[in-house]
């Protein structure tokens, strides 16, 4: 075994670790915001993985995009909801979920076994040819055979961001429309909650 | 850096999108519902990565992963302003609550 | 004239589309916009739609062609669009084409059509004002003359019956205008259905038609109508004879020779049953004087002086068919004659002005249908000229009435009893003038109108004869007796006399004597103004013998439509006065009935009796005139109320009109209750009861198991969606060993294909005879198996996947036949079905079966 194979198998030990142990805290975490840096050490592990499969481009996005931008936003979410992000302990009983859960567990498990039983056929990788994964050869496919696609995902991210606008402002009472209107402010609440 | 065979990046992401998926089957917190959804997204993607290692004539699959980060960029966006939405209505971010829907 | 000629060829007369199209985008605009347009809009809409409309037809008019080539049988023609072509009996193409033809007959038609229908528009622009429906109104009204103009210009048999449908719906909703009360709305019901029985007739008519002569157009049905000569057994029906039916039926039922009849005769009585109910004779008549509940334009418009003579329009049209059979003439001939005593006698002591005009309006239908049904098509036709407008005149005479009683009396029936009336002489000069102008016509006093057409029919009647066909297979046809024709003449004598009474009567009642309505008190205001005309509610101050103002008189735009109807019931007689041989209009028709009437002659006794026959016509009318001016004007109605009192009972029977409505009442449309009631339990019980309740029941139930399912969080939702994904992956983890048979080799090399489906990571290991034992698993997908008749192999498949699961299959493939032995042609393939096995049925037309048994 190389020295080169050492330090690899490390690398990717320790970014498995960090895959799967933020993966689980993200979901064991009751603190919203625990759960926040939780899917952040995933995030980052998943990126040294993409380093390790020659891909460097997308380790740069999948760090600029998740965590500066998408656990970024979880967190302006969690600290804007404040102590009512953290939900309370679950005390309903709901058993279609934990038998869901059970049979996901018992046949991904199964699923594990099966892969691990392939060991017998464990693809090797053949060494990248020069420039895979780099920034210029992608953005060659990204804006040859790919353009439309991605002008699409353009347009859909404008939409989205509109559609998130729309949806986080609520309903509006514009004070210059409805003088007489209840002087409840802009972003008044429903009188109606249905608790 | 050849020596790691793809079947152990596709043990990882199945492990990791099982757990996104038990998160997202058993947690309530709607928060905590989005973040298995980026979990289960990002098995996907390391899934997708690993494979185009193994066809390196072109980055289809590199790709793929662009657009759906792109994509759960948008999702989580989108999907926080629901979460504030609801909030505003029902005073609480509890998925079980959002049950309008029902009879 | 060139120009437009040049323009407007004879053969591709598109000028008619602009007679047509207006009234169609009058009443399209109307009934769009015109709600929007408001009424000045509306009024200047329809009037300018039916203005243009009218020019057009005059311009047509004057373009027809003249002299020699109308005697030819030289017309106008356009087609507009090929409609659908159907097959004939000999399975020959028939195109049935949206095309129009004009000769003397339409273009007079037309003019009338929309002559009269612009004088009406324009009355009721002013009649209508105050309606909530004004442009709802009108296009009615637009597109009923739309309607007209289909039935009158179509060239055959099948657009003139999409004319005659939209003219039936207009008249429906026209009749119903006024919904709101259920008494106009059944009425207007009631029009529609009987006419829906005579449609039938047409329908059964154009059938005929189509299976007899193969052609629709009226042009070809001239030329083929001898066809129409054949026989036709009526009875009995289908196979019913003495071998179908037990003896003792057939004995009661089936004559000795079978029933027979000419082919023409059932066309005709067919045509003249639609004409029947269009044209409101016995036993159809009923509808019409319900329709009077329609606004008063309307009845003058549609139910007198265009709509209800479509009928006679029809059999004048068919004349060449009619003209084969004698039966169906004098069935139209008697029927007419029958018609015009009936309600003329219905009419004598009607107190409804309206219903006067409205029995008057179908005893004058029976004379049309005397003259055309005894062959003299112009004259009948002639009448429907003239009737158009001393009808419409009348009509409108009375609207102008009741206009003017609305001032102080809203309610319908009371407004136009005339009980109310009397002494509108001196209040409404011009409705009085050209009322007693139309009475004076109607009544058949020369030199008017009505003198000039009626008495030509009935000349007609009593000297015509019909020439009886040839006999054709040995059927003798049905010969015309020669006191017929004198008889219908007298019936039509004592039907003039009753209608110059009923119609003076009316006149009497209505402009001389007291004024009834209200006792009248200059400078009156009426406390509760602001009612439209024909305004239908029992309003509380309509206390008939109150207060009121002087009745007034109409409006111009009401005047001017009476002034110009009353001068063509005084002059349009000279059109076609026969007797002083000034007859424009008939030497126009004659090219159009030239060939029909080559078989009615004069009857040799007739001849020379002319001016003679003339007298009990003169004195018929003198002596109607004259019985109610003596007991109208001279004793106020005296002798009526004698008769009433000495008589009530038979007083009483013709005031409720003979009591023809409760008779069909009691009979037809009480069975048809009777089965509707019984239907009405059917789908009580079993549709609603048994159908119905059950599927509820077994749909409720499988929603309530459901119902648990949709909990309505999504969550739920997913987990069951995580659970399906469980069974998907693990049907994946599975390897499955399937094969299939390819045998479309085995005639020519006596060989079949064996292959295994694919899948993701599989290889396979085959063994059985004539395969090399292994054990190693290879990617061969596919195995040869030769084999010979009579031959079977089993076959043994593993399958094992990526995650080294083996799946283990066994194929037996064999091929019947006895050792080279050739197959049976035609032999069930399941008789040498191989026990105990699926059966894979190779290709199609393999003879040798094969069978895959997989075990």
């Amino acid at each position: 075994m190389k020295s080169m194979d050492v330090v690899e198998l490390v690398f990717f030990a320790v970014a498995t670790f960090f895959v799967l142990g933020g993966g689980v805290f993200t979901v064991a975490a009751r603190n919203p915001i625990r759960s926040a840096m939780g899917l952040l050490t995933s995030i980052v592990g998943v990126a040294g993985m993409y380093l390790l499969l020659s891909a460097e481009f997308l380790a740069a996005i999948q760090i600029l995009v998740y965590a500066g931008a998408v656990v970024i936003l979880f967190i302006f979410v969690i600290m804007l909801l404040g102590p009512s992000a953290m939900s309370e302990r679950d005390t309903k009983t709901a058993i279609s979920r934990y038998l869901a859960a059970g049979v996901f567990l018992a046949s991904a498990g199964t699923a594990l076994v099966l892969l691990a039983r392939m060991a017998g056929a464990a693809t090797k990788f053949a060494p990248a040819p020069a420039g895979f994964g780099h920034i210029e050869a992608i953005g060659h496919e990204l804006f040859t055979g790919d353009l439309t696609p991605f002008e699409l995902s353009g347009a859909l991210l404008l939409v989205a961001v509109v559609g998130a606008v729309a949806v986080a402002r609520g309903k509006q009472i514009d004070p210059t429309l409805h003088p007489q209107a209840p002087d409840a402010g802009p972003n008044a609440l429903p009188k109606e909650s249905a608790k | 850096m050849t020596s790691i065979p793809l079947e152990y990046y596709l043990i990882v992401a199945a492990a990791l999108f099982l757990v996104g998926t038990v998160g997202f089957l058993l947690r309530r917190n709607l928060l905590v519902l989005l973040m298995s959804i980026e979990l289960m997204l990002n098995s996907v993607n390391l899934t997708l990565v690993a494979y185009n290692r193994v066809h390196t004539e072109s980055h289809a699959g590199q790709i793929f992963t662009f657009f759906v980060i792109a994509i759960a960029a948008a999702e989580a966006a989108v999907g926080l302003a629901i979460v504030l939405a609801f909030f505003r209505v029902r005073k609480t971010v509890r998925s079980d609550e959002a049950d309008l829907l029902r009879n | 004239m060139e120009a437009l000629k040049s323009q407007f060829p004879a053969a591709n007369f598109s000028l008619l589309a602009v007679v047509l199209l207006l009234p169609l985008l009058g009443a399209f605009v109307n009934g769009i916009f015109g709600k929007r347009l408001g009424k000045q809009g509306v009024r200047l809409m329809a009037l300018s739609a039916i203005g243009g409309s009218f020019l057009a037809s005059l311009l047509t008019f004057l373009m027809l062609p003249r002299g020699e080539a109308a005697e030819e049988g030289g017309h106008l023609a356009w087609n507009a669009w090929h409609w659908f072509t159907i097959t004939g009996k000999m399975q020959q193409a028939i195109p049935i084409d949206v095309s129009f033809a004009i000769d003397g007959l339409n273009a007079t038609m037309m003019l009338v059509v929309t002559g009269v229908g612009f004088l009406i528009h324009l009355y009721s622009s002013e009649y209508m004002w105050k309606d909530e429906g004004y442009h709802r109104f009108f296009a009615y009204l637009n597109l009923f003359c739309f309607s007209m103009l289909v039935l009158i210009m179509a060239d055959n048999l099948a657009l003139l019956f999409v004319g005659w449908e939209g003219v039936g719906m207009c008249s429906y909703l026209l009749i119903g205008f006024w919904f709101g009360e259920t008494k106009n709305a059944s009425a207007g019901r009631k029009a529609f259905i009987v006419n829906r029985i005579g449609d039938f007739g047409l329908l059964v008519a154009m059938s005929m038609l189509v299976y007899y002569l193969g052609t629709l157009r009226f042009s070809s049905i001239d030329l083929a109508a001898t066809n129409l000569s054949v026989p036709v057994k009526i009875w009995p029906i289908g196979n019913l004879s003495a071998d179908t039916l037990p003896s003792f039926v057939a004995a009661v039922i089936l004559p000795k020779e079978p029933v027979m009849v000419y082919a023409s005769t059932l066309v005709g009585l067919a045509l003249f049953l639609g004409c029947a109910g269009k044209s409101a004779q016995l036993p159809l008549y009923i509808w019409l004087p319900d329709a009077m509940a329609g606004p008063t334009p309307v009845s003058a418009l549609i139910h007198a002086a265009t709509m209800v003579t479509a009928g006679v329009y029809l059999v004048a049209r068919m004349g060449a068919v009619f003209i084969l059979s004698p039966a169906a003439m004098a069935t139209v001939a008697v029927v007419g004659a029958a018609t015009a005593l009936f309600a003329a006698s219905i009419g004598l002591f009607q107190h409804d002005l309206k219903k006067v005009l409205a029995y008057s309006t179908v005893s004058q239908l029976g004379f049309m249908f005397i003259g055309v049904g005894m062959g003299a098509f112009a004259s009948g036709f002639f009448h429907v000229f003239t009737h158009a407008f001393f009808k419409a005149c009348l009509f409108l005479g009375a609207g102008s009435v009741i206009h003017a009683m609305h001032v102080r009396i809203h309610d319908t029936d009371k407004s136009q009893d005339m009980r109310n009336m009397g002494g509108l002489r001196k209040y409404l000069p011009i409705t009085h003038a050209t009322f007693l102008i139309s009475c004076l016509s109607i009544a058949g006093v020369p030199p008017l109108a009505g003198f000039w057409s009626k008495d030509e029919i009935l000349w007609k009647a009593f000297s015509n004869e019909i020439a009886a066909p040839r006999t054709v297979n040995g059927l003798v046809p049905w010969a015309w007796p020669t006191w017929l024709g004198v008889a219908i003449y007298w019936v039509g004598i004592v039907a003039a006399t009753m209608t110059a009474f009923y119609m003076f009567r009316a006149y009497f009642l209505t402009f001389h004597g007291d004024f009834k309505g209200w006792t009248i008190v200059r400078g009156w205001t009426d406390p509760h103004a602001g009612h439209g005309h024909d305004d239908h509610h029992d309003a509380p101050h309509d206390d008939v013998k109150g207060d009121g103002p002087e009745p007034h008189e109409s409006p111009l735009a009401m005047t001017i439509p009476l002034m110009v109807l009353a001068a063509f019931a005084l002059l349009a007689g000279f059109l076609n006065a026969e007797l002083i041989h000034v007859a424009p209009l008939g030497h126009l028709l004659e090219g159009v009935f030239k060939a029909d009437e080559v078989a009615v002659h004069e009857r040799a006794a007739a001849h020379g009796k002319e001016m003679m026959m003339l007298v009990p016509g003169i004195l018929a009318f003198v002596a109607g005139i004259g019985a109610a001016a003596y007991v109208y004007l001279q004793n106020k109605g005296a002798q009526e109320t004698a008769f009433a009192k000495s008589f009530p009972r038979l007083y009483k029977l013709i005031y409720d009109k003979w009591r023809i409505d409760e008779l069909y009442e009691a009979t037809v449309i009480g069975m048809v209750d009777a089965l509707a009631d019984i239907f009405q339990m059917a789908d009580t019980w079993i549709v609603d009861g048994i159908l119905a309740k059950l599927s509820a029941a077994i749909v409720g139930a499988a929603g309530t198991v459901l119902r648990a399912f949709q909990t309505g969080k999504v969550q739920a939702y997913s987990a069951s969606m995580v659970i399906g994904l469980a069974g998907v992956g693990w049907f994946l983890v599975r390897p499955h060993a399937v094969t299939s048979i390819d045998d479309t080799k085995l005639k020519q090399t006596g060989e079949v294909v064996v292959s295994a489906a694919p899948g993701f990571g599989y290889s396979y290991n085959w063994a059985g005879p004539g395969l090399a034992p292994t054990s190693d698993f290879s990617a061969t997908r596919e195995i040869t198996i030769p084999l010979q008749p009579g031959d079977k192999k089993d076959v043994v498949l593993q399958v094992k996947n990526a995650f080294n699961g083996v799946d283990t299959q066994t194929i037996t493939v064999a091929r019947p036949g006895k050792k080279a032995a050739a197959p049976t042609p035609g032999a069930n393939p399941m008789d040498d079905l191989a026990p105990g096995g699926k059966v894979v049925i190779p290709g199609d037309k393999i003879p040798d079966l094969l069978r895959g048994l997989h075990q």
